[in-house]
C-alpha cells in the first residue's frame, strides 16, 4: 500500500510535481540508470572471466538491467537510452574483436536487432504496468479521500444538531431565570438550575467526543498508539460511564490472561463509553449490559452487548455513518439525541486503529462488537 | 481551624477563577487569584501562598516553568488544571514536580478533595515523619507499613515483593496520581527499563488480587496515559 502511493508521486503524468521535485527525480533516475549500467557491465565482465561461453548469459544480465531501470525510474526515456546502451555496450565489449565497434559480422545484425527489440519490448511494458500500478493507486486514493470527506460532512450536520439542541436549552433556561428570578419559587429555580446543569453535562459529552477526533491524524487517519492492557481501558471506561450513569447496571468481564494491544487508551475508553451510553440510554436492557473483551491469533475483540429492544434492521448498515437523524420522524419518538454522532466518531476511531466495528442484533437486544489488530511495537 | 489556609489561583478565564474563588472562599480558604504567569509568579514569592491552583495554559507563559521555578526553592503543593487531552502536558508538569492535576471541566467536590489530599501530604512532610508510617485503611483495603502486610476486609493478601512495593507506594500517596515513570523508579530503580509493560503485568495481577471485581475497581484507579491514584485514606485527622 505505502509502495503503491510513493509511485503514484514519481508519475509526472498524475500528479504534476514541482520543479524542484521534477529535478530531484530526474537526478535520482539518473543515478538509478548509472549504477545499474556500471554493475551490469561489471558483472558481466567478472561473468566472462568464469565461465567458457559468456555470450547468451551476457545478454541476460543485460535484459535484468533493462528490467530494473524501466522499473525504477519515471517514463520511457532511461529505459530506451538502457536498452541501446546495452546493444552497444554487448557489441562493444562481449563480442570479437574486442573494444571496437563491428555491425558487419555476419548474422549479427539480426541478433542485435532481436535484442534491441526485446529490450524495447520489456522497457515498454514494464513502464506500462507501472503507470496501471499508479492510476489503481490514485483512484484507490481518491475513494478514501472522498469517504473521509464523506464523514466530515456527516459529522459537521451532527455537530450543529447535536450542539443547538442542548445550547438551547441552556440559553432559554439561564434566560428565564434572569428575567422572572423575583417570581419563582426555590422548587423552580432548582429545577431550572438542574436542566442547565445536564444540558452542560450533555454538551461536554459532546465536546469530548469532538476533541477525540482531532487526536486523529488529518493526513494519513492514523493514531499515536502504545501497548496497553485490555483491562486497564475497560475498568477506566466503565468508571468514567459510572461518573454520568451512576445507577446502571453493568457486568465486566476481563480476560483471563493479561492482553495488551497497541492502541491510543483514551479514544478506545471513548469508543467504549460512546457504546455503553447508546446501550444505556436507547437500549431499554431488561438484564445488566455485558462489556467482555477476548483474544484471537490476530484480534482483541471487545462486544457491548444489551438485552434491550435491539437496532431498526432499516438502521443497521447505516448506524455508524452519523446519518441516523436526516430522516428522523421515528427517530425523535425516544428523545434519540446524539447516537448518530458517538457511534461515527467510534468507527472513525477503530478505522484509524486498522480495526473495524458492527452492530448487530443477537436475538434478545443488540450487540456492537469490534476488534484492534495485534501488532508488535515498533 | 485559627489560620485560614491561603490558596493562589493562577488562571487567565475569569469565569473559571470566579468559580473556583467563590467555592473555595465559601469552604474558609482565603484565596488570591492571578490571571497572568507573571503575576503569578510575583504573587507566590512574595505571598508564599498554602497551595497553588495553576492552569497549565496560560497566554504569557508555560504553566511549566512555574513549577520548575518554584521547585528551586519550595515544596509547596502545586496543583496543575488542564484539559482531559493534554496527557503529555500533564505527565510532563507532574515529572516537573507538581503534587497533582484536575481535569477540566471539574465539580467543586473533586477541587475540595485534591486540595485536600494535597494539602495533607504536605503536612505529612513537614510534621513527624513517624506518622508516615501510620498504617492506610479505605473501603476495607488496609496496608501496614511497619508488617508489610496487606488485608482486605480483614483478610491477609500474599503479594509478591514487588507488587507489594507497588502497593505500599500508592498508599503512602493514596488520592494523589502517581506516574508511570516515577512508580517504576521507585520500584525498579532509576535505570530500569523505560517500557512500562512490567508495571502493567504487576498491576494486573495486584488488581486480581484486592479488587473483588477488576471490572470495576475501588481501591486503585487507571489514569490513562497517565498512571495510577489509590483510593484517599480514610484515616485523615
Amino acid at each position: 500500500m505505502k509502495g503503491l502511493n510513493r509511485k503514484g508521486k514519481e508519475s509526472p503524468q498524475i500528479f504534476p510535481a514541482s520543479g524542484e521535485e521534477l529535478r530531484k527525480m530526474h537526478q535520482r533516475d539518473c543515478l538509478i540508470f548509472f549504477l545499474t549500467l556500471v554493475s551490469t557491465t561489471a558483472a558481466a565482465f567478472i561473468f566472462r572471466g568464469m565461465v567458457a561461453n559468456p555470450d547468451v548469459n551476457i545478454t541476460m544480465f543485460y535484459t535484468l538491467g533493462i528490467f530494473l531501470v524501466a522499473r525504477y525510474t519515471s517514463g520511457y526515456v532511461w529505459g530506451l537510452l538502457f536498452a541501446i546502451l546495452s546493444v552497444l555496450s554487448v557489441n562493444f565489449f562481449f563480442t570479437y574483436p574486442y573494444s571496437t565497434f563491428n555491425l558487419t559480422l555476419e548474422g549479427y545484425p539480426i541478433t542485435f536487432a532481436a535484442m534491441f527489440l526485446i529490450y524495447m519490448v520489456t522497457s515498454a511494458m514494464t513502464t506500462d504496468m507501472k503507470r496501471q500500478a499508479s492510476v489503481l493507486a490514485s483512484q484507490e486514493k481518491e475513494l478514501m479521500e472522498a469517504q473521509k470527506e464523506k464523514m466530515r460532512a456527516n459529522l459537521l450536520r451532527a455537530v450543529s444538531h447535536d450542539l443547538r439542541t442542548p445550547l438551547t436549552g441552556i440559553i432559554g433556561n439561564s434566560g428565564s431565570y434572569l428575567k422572572m428570578e423575583d417570581s419563582l419559587t426555590d422548587e423552580e429555580k432548582r429545577g431550572i438550575v438542574q436542566n442547565i446543569e445536564s444540558d452542560a453535562n450533555w454538551l461536554l459529552n459532546m465536546v469530548e467526543n469532538l476533541l477525540s477526533v482531532t487526536r486523529i491524524n488529518n493526513e494519513t487517519a492514523s493514531v499515536n498508539k502504545s501497548l496497553e492492557p485490555v483491562d486497564e481501558v475497560m475498568s477506566s471506561a466503565v468508571v468514567r460511564f459510572r461518573k454520568r450513569f451512576p445507577e446502571a447496571l453493568i457486568n465486566v468481564f476481563l480476560p483471563e490472561d493479561l492482553i495488551m494491544v497497541m492502541m491510543d487508551p483514551t479514544l478506545i475508553e471513548q469508543v467504549i463509553i460512546n457504546i455503553l451510553q447508546n446501550a444505556q440510554v436507547h437500549s431499554h436492557s431488561a438484564l445488566p449490559i455485558e462489556l467482555r473483551a477476548y483474544e484471537d491469533r490476530e484480534h482483541v475483540w471487545f462486544s457491548i452487548k444489551d438485552y434491550g429492544v435491539g437496532i431498526d434492521e432499516k438502521k443497521i448498515d447505516t448506524i455508524f455513518d452519523g446519518e441516523g437523524y436526516r430522516s428522523s420522524e421515528d427517530v425523535k419518538v425516544d428523545g434519540y439525541k446524539g447516537m448518530g454522532i458517538g457511534l461515527s466518531i467510534c468507527k472513525t476511531i477503530i478505522m484509524a486503529h486498522g480495526g473495524d466495528i458492527v452492530a448487530r442484533n443477537h436475538g434478545e437486544g443488540s450487540e456492537f462488537l469490534f476488534y484492534l489488530p495485534k501488532e508488535t511495537e515498533e | 481551624m485559627l489560620q485560614k489556609l491561603s490558596i493562589l489561583v493562577i488562571e487567565d478565564e475569569k469565569s473559571i477563577c470566579d468559580f473556583i474563588t467563590k467555592t473555595l472562599n465559601a469552604q474558609n480558604y482565603k484565596t488570591t487569584s492571578a490571571h497572568t504567569g507573571k503575576d503569578g509568579l510575583a504573587i507566590l514569592t512574595s505571598a508564599l501562598p498554602d497551595l497553588v491552583l495553576l492552569d497549565l495554559g496560560l497566554p504569557d507563559m508555560d504553566g511549566l516553568d512555574i513549577i520548575q521555578q518554584t521547585r528551586r526553592w519550595s515544596s509547596l503543593p502545586i496543583i496543575v488544571i488542564s484539559a482531559r487531552t493534554q496527557e503529555r502536558e500533564k505527565v510532563a508538569a507532574l515529572d516537573a514536580g507538581a503534587d497533582d492535576y484536575i481535569t477540566k471541566p471539574f465539580g467543586t467536590d473533586e477541587l475540595l478533595a485534591r486540595i485536600r489530599t494535597a494539602i495533607r501530604h504536605s503536612n505529612k512532610i513537614m510534621t513527624d515523619s513517624m506518622n508516615n508510617n501510620r498504617p492506610y485503611s479505605a473501603k476495607g483495603l488496609t496496608v501496614d507499613f511497619d508488617k508489610r502486610l496487606v488485608t482486605v476486609d480483614g483478610n491477609e493478601i500474599h503479594l509478591t515483593r514487588v507488587e507489594y512495593k507497588i502497593v505500599s507506594m500508592l498508599a503512602k500517596n493514596s488520592g494523589k496520581v502517581i506516574t508511570y515513570s516515577s512508580l517504576i523508579d521507585q520500584v525498579w530503580g532509576p535505570y530500569a527499563d523505560d517500557n512500562n509493560r512490567i508495571l502493567r503485568v504487576n498491576m494486573a495481577n495486584i488488581r486480581r488480587k484486592l479488587e473483588k471485581n477488576p471490572g470495576e475497581p475501588v481501591y486503585i484507579f487507571t489514569e490513562l496515559g497517565i498512571g495510577y491514584r489509590m483510593i484517599e485514606d480514610e484515616n485523615i485527622e
